[in-house]
């Protein structure tokens, strides 16, 4: 098999070649790229078209249920407050009364919480081995707790005045059954007094076809495209871009495109509107039937002046459809909204078929085509570790990247990331903050917190660790470089302990040595008659005790590079130097320096890197004392993370580092050719 | 050789298969104790596992380390990978509620009979907004550990320790008649909660620079700097070593510093002082109390519920209490006469009198970091406690309000 592969690559090429030209003949890459483009924005609309309508569809059958639901929990609250000890019985006859009026209605079931009474059911099962009403089993227990998360929801939302908890749980149990949970109250802004559920059985519902609207539209490009080649393809077909008529190509895409997108939103309209006429409707039948049954069991329900019922999950008035059932204005206003997510993918789409389009229609499609085939050998051989590496790195990579577009937060984990997304606010309030210090009646004060001041943090602590680490390092690796030093292992070892130290360890062994009364540096100044600093309340200060951690663990790294690549310099080009009369300062300036310097560039580049990202001894010795000013991005962005909870906003932080470093390394890398030696 | 392989194939085929229906009749624990701790704590569960004469269900202990033991129960345990039971203060409770799918909700079993056998005021703490999350397992709490041999008296009033701590201080030998990390907001809460002070409010609301608050705070000053018994810049490896060198003979600590006392270093304990100037009250420290939680994924979560009845009952509160040292929240076990003699043990319970929980608010989290700078700049002399609070103040509600928004 192997010894074919080279002859079969070889022998199909000259096919492939004349398959091409024939093609070439056959069709032109514009109106390739309008078909592909086409499809594509076509398929995609279909498919956003597909899951707008199902919402618009999805949430008015909500809608129906809760104003059913809203109106029997009135009701049972309204019983239960009159007299809670018969209320179980008025309970039973009243949700009986209620299913019998709606038999789409099933399974309703009444749950006071307070110890737990299951008072009423219309679900044979909860009746079959105990009478009503009855505590709940312990293999009911998640009634319970769903009820005592409603609870939960409710007084979240009015203590902290948000409506961040939904109060209203809404479940498809089945293709055509829906099932609701709402709590009811004995008084209006009351506590949560106890739950009702219910199921719905739903009518399927009548979708409009979109099927022949999306195929002509793919019909009409085409055509479109066809004759546009046809005009103008006979100049465009030699080698190169060509330009005219892929725009010309792409125009008439975009206005068909046009056309099929206001007529979509047509239609979403048209079904909206439908609905809340149904919805309005369905409302006063509710009101009615609320009037003559609550009038039965003495409740004054069903003559109210607002429309009460007609609420979201978080039971926030829709004020669309009056009291009366008229439909309101802002009606519009809010199917407008609603339609908003896919009015913006359909723009989305837009540009998807005209980048294919244009991605084809100027040629670079079949480029791609060709190298792929050409090396097909090659990526079938990487793939395993293109798999591996897409999982592994960058899976987690654009995930983060994803996050941080959104505003999520402790809070709203669970949610998808589509329903926190904030596009660029995260970026926005980070970079655009210039606020960087203000003049207050004590003089200049710094906003410690502020991306600009860590940024400054970082960038010095970066350059100072470095330059500390890099000279420290390599003097010492030509201290142990001489010729006939004796005991040099001993002194190899010993350097490179703080290395092989734990590098928290020696963080907290630093931390105690800068203590103002018992650490052994101020003990040390007042041995020789100084005064005790206190490091950690100055930002200079407290800076130097991070520098002088980091600077301590950080040049063993840095003698090891630059021993290793001392042993490599040949001896001969210090002894041709020699005879030339060199010095001992030209022979380090002219060869030890730019021999060094392929190994200790890659070295600076590393070194860099970690420095700026060195959390361990910022967290551990000053904690960003004073008052986090000596922070540097990495823990401000852990601190964002994990104390404040704002995971999206701590992930634009780390994009914005990643950003940073990686603009350095390009540069780096670029301005000193670091991996070219220089022999 | 076909033939060869494949009974061992089918046995390893069975053995897989066996293996989860043999998991769940485990009940795994998660803990982070170790030593005498964990000890206790592995007796119990098998005095558990001894009762389950028919073996239907096993409790198998789990040792995870501490310094990583929260974030693996948030990232475990809501993808349906961690343990049925673990154990954990409260002061995560609030946040892993927020987050959901942590911990489950145990309000419908916890009955009269269990509430009438725990301390009062524990279940509070296992409670987030009115639904009880746990079962209080222990609880641990400051008090006043002073040296015998110095200190005869313990002072009972923050007069009488001021005077006491005089006598022992001497800046210049580097002695200290008081040490505790005043800096801290965690110990100075002792003494704001003499004064009446809190962080939340109800709801919760910071209240951060309320003027109990800043009395509070205006108080500890006037020990640090007026009378000047207290050291800079405490931390706890500092206050360890002054206490055991002799140079502070009265520190307020909890219960894991009497692990770092030296053999030869006599110690006795004490409830903390009243405060004169909060008009008498006693200083009341922040509680904390661990829980039993149960993982919503688990596959048993009655049998959970049972066994972390057990852990709570007397017999396993009285192992816990003798053999590891703790102070169990069962009330009953110190009416014990091996537990009423312990001194260490009575003293903690009577400092109980005059404690309270540790809120279990998500927001706590948001409060540690702008708290901790104030402290600093009012014990350091850069700000005054009016403007340090009231900045910490504004920087907790501004980030509480990213929290909140609205759906």
């Amino acid at each position: 098999m192997a010894e074919t592969t080279p002859i079969a690559t070889t022998d199909s090429l000259a096919p492939d070649a004349a398959e091409t030209a024939v093609q070439r003949r056959r069709m032109h890459p514009a109106l390739l790229g309008a078909l592909v483009g086409a499809l594509v924005a076509v398929s995609l609309t279909a498919l956003f078209r597909g899951q707008y309508l199902d919402a618009t569809v999805t949430e008015a059958q909500h809608r129906d249920l809760i104003v059913h639901s809203m109106a029997l929990a009135d009701m049972v609250g309204r019983v239960e407050a009159a007299d809670r000890s018969v209320s179980a019985t008025t309970l039973d006859a009243l949700i009986r009364d209620w299913q019998g009026e709606f038999p789409e209605l099933s399974n309703i079931r009444v749950l006071r919480l307070s110890g737990a009474q299951l008072l009423a059911s219309t679900n044979p099962d909860d009746a079959a081995d105990k009478a009503l009403p009855r505590r709940l089993t312990r293999d009911e227990k998640q009634i319970f707790d769903l009820a005592k998360s409603l609870s939960a929801a409710v007084d979240t939302n009015r203590d902290e005045g948000v409506s961040r908890k939904r109060q209203i749980l809404l479940d498809s149990i089945s293709d055509d059954t829906l099932a609701i949970s709402l709590p009811y109250f004995l008084t209006d802004g009351g506590k949560v007094a106890g739950m009702v559920q219910l199921q719905k059985r739903l009518e399927p519902a009548a979708m409009p076809a979109g099927l022949i609207s999306g195929m002509a539209t793919l019909v009409a490009i085409g055509l479109l495209a066809f004759a546009a080649c046809a005009v103008l393809g006979p100049r465009n077909r030699a080698d190169g871009r060509p330009w005219l008529l892929t725009g010309v190509v792409a125009l008439l895409f975009s206005l068909v495109f046009l056309f099929y997108a206001r007529a979509l939103i047509g239609t979403g309209a048209e079904l909206s509107s439908s609905l809340t006429e149904e919805l309005a409707g369905a409302y006063q039948a509710v009101r009615e039937s609320a009037a003559s049954i609550g009038g039965r069991y003495e409740l004054s329900v069903g003559s109210e002046r607002v429309n009460r019922w007609d609420v979201d999950a978080y039971q926030r008035p829709y004020n669309v459809i009056d009291a009366d059932g008229r439909i309101l204005p802002a009606s519009a206003e809010l199917a407008a909204a609603r339609a908003q997510p896919f009015v913006r993918a359909l723009w989305g789409n837009w540009v998807v078929g005209l980048g294919l389009l244009a991605f084809v229609g100027l040629g670079f499609g079949r480029q791609l085509l060709e190298t792929i085939k050409e090396h097909r050998h090659a990526y079938l051989y990487v793939s395993p570790a293109i798999i591996g590496m897409l999982i592994l790195v960058f899976f987690p990579f654009f995930y983060g990247i994803a996050l941080s577009f959104t505003e999520q937060t402790i809070f709203t984990i669970n949610e998808p990331i589509t329903e926190v997304w904030a596009g660029l606010s995260n970026y926005i309030s980070i970079l655009g903050d210039f606020k960087v210090a203000s003049q207050t009646a004590q003089g200049w004060v710094f906003n410690y917190s502020n991306f600009y001041w860590t940024l400054f943090i970082t960038v010095c602590w970066t350059v100072f660790n470095v330059s500390i680490g890099l000279s420290v390092g390599m003097a010492l690796a030509l201290t142990l470089n001489t010729k006939g030093l004796r005991f040099r292992s001993v002194y190899r070892v010993l350097l490179i302990l703080p290395w092989a130290i734990p590098n928290y360890i020696t963080a907290l062994t630093w931390k105690g040595m800068f203590h103002p009364q018992f650490g052994v540096i101020n003990q040390g100044i007042q041995m020789f008659g100084g005064s005790p600093v206190a490091w950690f309340d100055g930002v200079f200060s407290s800076f130097i005790t991070g520098l002088a951690t980091n600077g301590w663990l950080s040049f063993p790294f840095m003698m090891v590079v630059v021993l290793g690549a001392l042993q490599s310099i040949p001896d001969d080009m210090y002894e041709a130097a020699t005879v030339e009369g060199a010095s001992r300062w030209q022979q380090f300036r002219y060869i030890t320096l730019p021999s060094l310097k392929p190994t200790v560039i890659p070295a600076v580049i590393i070194s860099v890197v970690w420095t700026f990202n060195m959390f361990n001894v910022i967290y551990l010795v000053s904690g960003g004392a004073p008052a986090g000013a000596n922070e540097i991005l990495i823990t401000e962005a852990y601190k964002i993370a994990f104390e404040k909870y704002q995971i999206g906003y701590s992930a634009s932080y780390s994009v914005v580092i990643f950003m940073i470093l990686l603009i350095y390394g390009v540069f780096q890398t670029k301005v000193t050719k670091a991996t070219e030696a220089n022999i | 050789m076909k033939h060869a392989v494949t009974p061992g194939f089918i046995a390893a085929v069975g053995l897989f298969l066996l293996t989860p229906s043999l998991a769940s009749a485990e009940l795994i624990v998660w803990h982070a104790y170790r030593g005498g701790e964990k000890a206790a704590f592995e007796k119990v569960i098998e005095m558990y596992n001894a009762q389950q004469a028919d073996a239907s269900t096993m409790a198998k202990p789990l040792a995870v380390p501490y310094d990583a033991y929260a974030d693996k129960i948030t990232a475990a345990i809501p993808r349906g990978k961690g343990p049925d039971v673990y154990i954990f203060a409260q002061d995560r409770l609030g946040g892993w509620v927020e987050a959901g799918q942590t911990v489950e909700s145990v309000d419908f079993f916890v009955d009269d009979e269990l509430l009438d056998s725990l301390l009062p005021g524990m279940i509070d703490a296992m409670t987030y907004r009115d639904t009880i999350y746990g079962i209080p397992l222990n609880y641990k709490s400051i008090t006043m550990i002073y040296n015998p041999e110095v200190v005869e008296d313990p002072p009972a009033t923050v007069r009488d320790l001021i005077t006491v701590a005089k006598q022992n201080t001497n800046v210049a030998s580097g002695n200290f008649g008081l040490a505790y990390e005043y800096s801290n907001y965690f110990f100075h809460a002792a003494l704001m909660n003499a004064f009446g002070g809190q962080v939340f409010a109800p709801g919760p609301e910071p209240v951060i620079d309320s003027d109990e608050n800043i009395s509070s705070i205006k108080e500890m000053l006037r020990w640090y700097k007026t009378e000047g018994v207290l050291p800079d810049d405490p931390s706890a490896a500092l206050i360890a070593s002054l206490f055991n060198s002799g140079k502070a003979p009265i520190v307020f600590s909890g219960p894991w510093f009497l692990g770092e006392i030296e053999e030869d270093v006599p110690y006795s304990l004490a409830p903390l002082p009243t405060v004169e100037a909060a008009g008498g009250a006693p200083m009341r420290p922040w509680l904390t109390i661990e829980g039993v939680y149960i993982s919503p994924q688990s596959q048993d979560i009655d049998q959970a519920y049972e066994f972390a009845r057990f852990l709570v009952s007397e017999e396993a509160a009285s192992v816990l209490a003798l053999e590891g040292g703790q102070l169990p929240t069962n009330q009953a076990v110190y009416a014990q006469s091996e537990v009423a003699n312990n001194e260490t043990l009575a003293a903690f319970r009577a400092q109980l009198e005059n404690a309270v929980p540790m809120p279990n608010y998500a927001e706590m989290t948001l409060m540690w970091s702008p708290v901790t700078t104030a402290m600093n700049k009012i014990v350091k002399g850069s700000a005054s406690p009016e403007a340090a609070l009231a900045e910490a103040q504004k920087k907790v509600e501004k980030d509480i309000d990213v929290l909140r928004t609205s759906r």
